[in-house]
């Protein structure tokens, strides 16, 4: 477990069940200022982790603080949910509102009740994600990446020190990707910023620490460049595809990239994240329809 | 436009300090939108670019519906207003539904008994609370619970809401139910007593399971019971129901502050 030196957010052997389904089986994770990602093939718990952070959901077991407030009391939660921005899988929308008046909405919940500061605050963090044009646009007249930025934008309002991203550049395109990217980017000097995605590019470009959960448990806790390494030696190149390997398949050029076991004399590549990933999670993760 | 009103210097010079709150803020900035000769006795208090950004503001700044003007009015803070504008039966399509049901059945009891309108009443508030609010009906349920806003004090402001909208509504309607005295008012207390047992069982049922339950239960109570939950006797018992049922709510009052795991399977 990567210990960060300015620990925000930590937690402990937190345990959750769902009926007889454990989705986390005693995590333990500590977060600092910059972007930790966390990966995981769907149900591995990533979502259920980002809920317990983000006080939403209390584990049956284990105890979770952030910034010295223990999360799982009411007047610690109180603490944390005031440093805390949250965008959760499926955000949703009153669809009749503008942009301006969800975010407006979400301010209030977040105790901004002074209406000119409030305002002020929803135009600043709306430009913050390329929306100040479309403000007073409807919800339901926006396209699915620009109701992701406004849920960005509602996650961002007052400049919360814990910024909790559940897989928020789903079905974003290329263009919109690269923006958040930069966004997020900015965001991690001077905060902490947990992100869940599928995208292992987002990781090796962002991500200071990275986690890998799997079935509930945590499989990696360490940088880009060490969960890469789990695959150190376990990539080769071939002109056919060989059998047994964890996972195989054409590139460009008319090659095989093959990750796992390699036969003798083979032409070893540099692992990348995405190598490093699949060593560790196995077929389940090439088998994760996104 | 000509107009003859124009804003008090007061008034004027609060607006121009950012100092003006609703309702006046927004009849102001109604009228400057059409009155030149108030518009210049603005700038005049007013630096240009304070006046630019002022203007901005106005525009980007939400228009309050007719709900949210009338909460206003009668006292309610501005950004509370705000918030009770996302509860599906406090629009106007909604609460015209309402009425045209209790009109409807006040019709009916009239021809038939007044049970038709005793029963239902009470119905069309549960059905106003258990929409309000909760993991299934409200699109921003995950994000109202890790806010610091707590879950249950917007779920109370909704049910509180709406309950004073229909109670309205419905002691409007008893204008057509004449004939019956105090009798027919008799729908209040069981609107709260079915109201505060569907949000005790919202958390482990969720509120649409809870309302139908809850309301299943009170029609097939009226069925069996008629009149006799509208008698002294039945108000008496009612009132307790109440009483005990609103404690055993605000002890419950944390299992609103987070997410109901078997409710997010």
């Amino acid at each position: 477990m990567t210990l960060a030196t300015d620990t925000a957010v930590r937690a402990d052997g937190v345990v959750l069940r769902y009926g007889r389904t454990t989705a986390l089986d005693g995590v333990s994770l500590s977060l600092g200022t910059g972007v930790t990602g966390l990966l995981g093939p769907n149900g591995a718990g990533k979502t259920t982790l980002l809920r317990v952070i983000a006080t939403a959901v209390r584990p049956d077991s284990g105890t979770v603080s952030a910034f010295g407030h223990d999360a799982l009391t009411g007047p610690g939660r109180l603490a944390v949910r005031r440093r805390l921005g949250y965008l959760p899988q499926d955000p949703g929308f009153h669809p009749s509102f503008t942009a301006f008046e969800f975010v407006d909405y979400v301010a209030i919940l977040k105790e901004l009740t002074v209406r000119s500061a409030r305002h002020a605050e929803v135009r600043r963090v709306l430009a913050q994600v390329g929306l100040d044009e479309q403000r007073g646009k409807r919800i339901r007249a926006l396209s699915g990446g620009m109701r992701q930025r406004v849920a960005l934008a509602a996650a961002l309002v007052g400049d919360p020190a814990l910024l909790i991203l559940d897989e928020p550049t789903v079905g974003l395109d290329p263009e919109q990707r690269m923006r958040f990217r930069e966004l997020f980017a900015d965001l991690g000097e001077d905060r902490a910023v947990l992100l869940s995605t599928h995208q292992t590019e987002d990781v090796m470009s962002l991500c200071r620490t990275v986690v890998v959960l799997d079935e509930g448990r945590v499989r990696f806790d360490g940088t880009p460049v060490e969960l890469a390494a789990q695959a150190a030696g376990r990539v080769w190149t071939s002109e056919t595809r060989a059998t047994g390997a964890l996972a195989s398949w054409r590139t460009g050029t008319g090659s095989y990239r093959q990750v796992g076991d390699p036969p003798l004399g083979a032409d070893l590549l540099e692992p990348t994240i995405e190598d490093g990933y699949l060593t560790l999670v196995g077929l389940r993760a090439t088998e994760d329809p996104r | 436009m000509t107009t003859t009103w124009h804003v008090p210097d007061d008034d004027l010079r609060a607006y121009a300090g950012q100092g003006l709150g609703p309702p006046l803020l927004w009849s102001t900035e109604t009228h400057l939108a059409s009155c030149a000769v108030c518009r210049s006795r603005l700038a005049a208090l007013v630096p240009v670019d304070a006046g630019w950004a002022r203007l901005d503001a106005a525009l980007d700044a939400p228009r309050p519906g007719p709900v949210e003007r009338v909460l206003v009015l009668v006292g309610v803070p501005d950004h509370t207003a705000r918030l009770l504008t996302a509860t599906p039966a406090l629009r106007l399509s909604w609460l015209a539904a309402v009425a045209a049901t209790l009109v409807l059945t006040a019709l009916l009891a009239n021809a038939a008994t007044p049970v038709v309108f005793l029963g239902v009443a009470p119905l069309l508030t549960l059905i106003g609370v258990a929409v309000s609010f909760g993991p299934g009906v409200d699109p921003t349920y995950e994000i109202t619970v890790t806010s610091p806003v707590h879950a249950f004090r917007l779920l109370l402001l909704r049910c509180v809401a709406v309950l004073v909208a229909n109670t309205l509504l419905c002691a409007a309607a008893t204008l057509f139910v004449p004939g019956y005295g105090l009798t027919i008012a008799g729908w209040f207390l069981p609107s709260l007593a079915l109201t505060v047992l569907t949000l005790l069982l919202s958390p482990r049922l969720g509120p649409a399971w809870a309302a139908v339950l809850v309301g299943a239960g009170w029609v097939l109570a009226v069925t069996w019971a008629e009149m006799l939950p509208f008698s002294a006797a039945g108000q008496l018992s009612l009132c307790a129901v109440v009483a005990v049922l609103s404690v055993l709510l605000a002890r419950r009052a944390a299992l609103f502050d987070v997410l109901t795991t078997r409710r997010i399977r």
